[in-house]
Order: structure tokens, then sequence, then C-alpha cells
């Protein structure tokens, strides 16, 4: 059964879903991972596949091609600015913003990028394009430091999203994060989204709460997951039960079954 | 005697922002109300009856009222519109405007790709793209002159979009407002609304400000300070400040639109 929970988006809801997280966190064991390893293994792929929640919410129908944009560069652009802010907390938004995108910038001219890569699309950009990229950028920042600064407990910024590279299987798993809450011992994640949520985010945050037990050294899963919708002024929640746990690894398998019969389909 | 007059505020945001130290506690308390409010009325419109598909009310839903067929305004008047907003969306971030027009199509550009008003910007003839050049020039100097900087600790932020679902979907109230400084941490009420029009203000100007304060307490459950509205065409600005009987009216006035548009269903 799960665990998802639906509530308003204001600090005093953010907290009560703290403060009301499971107290003892489940924990992933070597035979947890063994077991998801061999079941990808057995999904075969001639190349190396990556799998986050937007995958499994669009249940591993084929991505239209990426292009970076205003609206796509604005997480990892506000994600980064939101670290300065922690940081340096003098820093105002807008700058931290300014020096993520300088940073970006010098990356692009010293050579140390790849082509199709955040940076050298800022490179080739024009300067009102930059600006309006801040602006995102900003809009950004500003949300998800409004989310942290309700927070009643402490929390922290992380320094990436949680990566879980499975082994032999040619598989890479992303979960994203923009806060991580310790209370009474455990952790929960806050993410938060662009849009308003549909029938699909639950299994999306089911998946993120996964990724990121796997990814921790001793598996051990958060307590909960909250998924944050500001401009639909929702918030929904996972527990970390092995439950859900189970049928976030199930929906991470399954959409990589669904995306190498689309690959054998268009093949074919 | 020597009278002196309370000094006036140096620019559109001063204005909005008003003293800090006279500002009421956040009205959290109104969100619910309303909500009930809209779900009732909308349950009296529709009974259980369900649109074939949403109902979308949008600020331009309130140009008219009661909605007519073709709203919209002209080709040019919208893409004049678009660039004034990427240019508020520029000096929002403290970038300086030397080419207003140049500096606000490439940035469009940037951000949206391409779609039929961009594709109407590039087929427009070297008089009539001079002609709108120059009239974006003119309402971006309104503009920047009137909002005068934005420092940073007012927390700026430009084109922030919200949407709202109520009837179980069947309505989806969506909006984007042009700027919003200010933030609602502080548990008093410091966040500003701004609207910023290509047109003169008119009656729906009212509407248009009503109806963002009211999404924004939807959204955030949390009224804001001041709603306003900012014409570039003759540099007016007005401001209300939100209460309860402002958003209870906004509501009304958005039950209106979806009774236009559930009989025209």
């Amino acid at each position: 059964m799960t665990t998802l929970t639906h509530r308003r988006n204001t600090s005093g809801q953010l907290n009560e879903l703290i403060i009301t997280s499971p107290p003892e966190p489940v924990s992933l064991t070597d035979d947890h991972r063994l077991s998801l390893a061999s079941r990808f293994r057995a999904v075969t792929s001639t190349e190396h596949r990556r799998i986050d929640a937007w995958a499994v919410e669009q249940a591993g129908r084929p991505a239209t091609s990426f292009r970076w944009s205003p609206a796509t560069a604005r997480r990892v652009l506000g994600n980064a600015a939101l670290r300065r802010v922690a940081r340096e907390p003098s820093t105002s938004i807008t700058n931290a913003v300014r020096e993520e995108l300088d940073d970006q910038l010098l990356r692009a001219a010293s050579g140390r990028t790849r082509a199709g890569s955040l940076a050298s699309w800022l490179a080739r950009s024009r300067h009102p394009v930059l600006a309006v990229v801040s602006a995102e950028a900003v809009n950004w920042t500003t949300q998800v430091l409004e989310v942290a600064q309700g927070l009643s407990a402490p929390y922290e910024v992380p320094a990436s999203d949680a990566y879980y590279d499975v082994a032999t299987a040619r598989t890479t798993l992303r979960g994203r994060r923009e806060l991580v809450v310790a209370h009474d011992g455990a952790r929960i994640i806050v993410r938060v989204r662009s849009g308003a949520p549909g029938k699909s985010s639950g299994p999306g945050l089911r998946a993120d709460l996964t990724i990121d037990a796997l990814a921790h050294h001793d598996g051990v899963a958060p307590s909960r997951i909250i998924g944050l919708w500001p401009e639909a002024g929702v918030a929904l929640s996972v527990d970390g039960t092995m439950a859900d746990l189970r049928a976030g690894a199930r929906d991470l398998v399954r959409t990589a079954v669904v995306q190498r019969r689309s690959r054998l389909a268009t093949a074919a | 005697m020597t009278t002196l007059l309370p000094p006036s505020p140096a620019n559109v945001v001063d204005a909005l922002r008003g003293d800090r130290a006279v500002r009421p506690l956040a009205n959290t308390t109104s969100a619910a109300g309303l909500r009930a409010q809209l779900e009732d009325g909308i349950y009296t419109i529709m009974g259980k009856q369900n649109p074939s598909a949403p109902l979308v009310i949008r600020a331009s839903s309130f140009r008219h009222v009661p909605p007519v067929t073709d709203a919209s305004p002209s080709a040019l008047g919208r893409i004049r519109g678009v660039l004034i907003t990427q240019l508020l969306r520029l000096h929002c971030v403290g970038e300086d405007i030397d080419h207003a027009f140049d500096e606000a199509v490439d940035a469009w550009r940037g951000d949206v790709g391409t779609n039929d008003l961009v594709g109407r910007l590039e087929q427009m003839d070297d008089d009539e793209r001079a002609r709108l050049a120059t009239d974006v020039t003119a309402h971006c100097v309104t503009m920047t002159r009137a909002l005068g900087s934005l420092p940073s600790r007012w927390m700026p932020r430009s084109a922030v979009r919200a949407s709202q679902r109520l009837a179980a979907g069947n309505v989806v109230l969506r909006d984007v407002v042009d700027l919003m400084i200010g933030t609602n941490v502080a548990g008093r009420s410091s966040v500003v609304l701004l609207d910023v029009t290509t047109s003169p203000l008119a009656e729906n100007a009212e509407r248009t400000m009503r109806y963002h304060a009211l999404v924004e307490t939807l959204r955030t459950s949390i009224a804001p300070l001041r709603t306003s509205a900012f014409s570039t065409a003759t540099g007016e600005l007005w401001a209300s400040d939100v209460d309860h009987e402002l958003l209870a009216r906004s509501a009304d006035e958005v039950l209106e639109v979806i009774n236009e548009l559930w009989k025209g269903q």
C-alpha cells in the first residue's frame, strides 16, 4: 500500500510533514541491491541508459529531443546559486546567480566542457538570453529559499543530486533533490517541481526516494520524501517504507523495459 | 508656520513597498474561505455535470466580461506586450538595456524558440519593424524610469507562474504575474504584485489586479500586501491594498467568467 499524502504547500503543513515522518527509517541490504542489479541486467541494452523520476512519470516513453532554454537551465543554475547563498548568507540571490553564470562561462572558455553541455550553450547564447536565464534562475532560487526559510528543522542544500550506478547493468539512476532536512536522526528529502502535479507524480516521488536510498552508502532510506509544486501550491509526500521502496524499484525496472521495447520498435 | 508635505516616493517600487513599519500581519485565514466560495459557486453553476475540457481562466479572461469570441488584441499589440515583458525581466536582474528592441527580440527568441507570434515578427517589413522598435523603446523608457533599480534584497522575480485547479480539475485558474517583490517568510504581509501593461489602464486592469491577488492567495495560502498595475503607455500606476473584500470580489468575478464560459459550452 502506498503512503502518498496530499497537502497545501504552506510552511505549517511542510513542518508538520517533517515532524510526523516515520521515526525509524528502513535500509536496503546488499541482497536488495543484487536483486535490483540482476533485474536491470535482464533488460539488455546496447548503450548506457539513464533513468530518473521524469522517465518513470513518462512511463518510459522516449523523450522529445532535449534543448537548453532558460526554463531547462533554471534548476541547475538556481540550485548552484542556492548553495552559494547557503555558504554565504550575505550574498544576494541575484549576485549568486550571476556568479554561477560567470563560472559556467569561464568553464566554457577554458575548454573544459563537452558539446551540448549547459556551459557550452550559455557560451553560445547572446547577452539578453543570458539575462532571461538569470531571471528564471532567480525565480527558482527564491522559491526554494522561501521553502527552506520556512523550515523549523535544520536542513542542508545537497552538493548534487543522488546518483546510483547499477553494477554491470549499464544503468545510471538519478534522484533529484533540493533540500535534505534532518529530523530525529533521520533525513527527509524535499524536491521542488515546476507546474502542477499529475497522476504519475506519486510514482515519480517513489522513484526519487528509492534512488536516494540506493545512493546512500549504508542503503538507509529517507524517512519521507516531500514533493513541492509551488506554482500549484501543492505538496505531496511518500514515506520511506519498504513497500514504497519496492514499488519505486519496480517502476524503475519497468521504465527500463519500456525504453528497451521502444528502442527495438524504432530499430525495426 | 511652515508645513512640510510627506516626501513623495522616488519610484513605483518604493511607492508599492510603502512604509515597512506599518505593514499588517500576513493574512493566512482568507485562502480557505475563498476556495470554499469558488467551489460552492462552481457547483451552483455546473451542478454535477463536467465540461468536455477543463475551463481555463486567465488574467486575459477579464478583458471582456462577458467573454467574447475574439478578445485578443492585434498581433502587433501582443508582440509589443511580449517584448516589454522580456525587457522587464532583463531590468529585474539588473541588466542595462541599451538597444531595447533588439535585446527584447533576442531574449524572446531565446525564451520560447519559435511560435506563431515570433513568425509574425519575422514576416514584418522594414517599416513595420521600425515602427514597432520605436514603440517598444518608448514603452521601455517609461517603464525603466518609473521602476527605478530593483534592489536584490527585495527579492524581485519576474513572470511568476501560478496554476490552481478547482472542482476536481474541471476549472483551472492560470496566472503569470509580471513582477513580484517581497517574500512571505517574514510573518508580515510583504509581497507586492505588479502587472505591467502596454495599454492605458481601464476597468479591466482593476479586475486583473484583483485576479493576481486571488490566485496568489490560493497558491500560497497567504494574501499579498498589495496588488498593482502599471501602464507603460501612460506611466499611470494603480495600486490597491489586498484585503478579504477585494479577494472575495475577485472570486465573484471569476465565477462570473466561469458562468459565461459554461453557458457557451
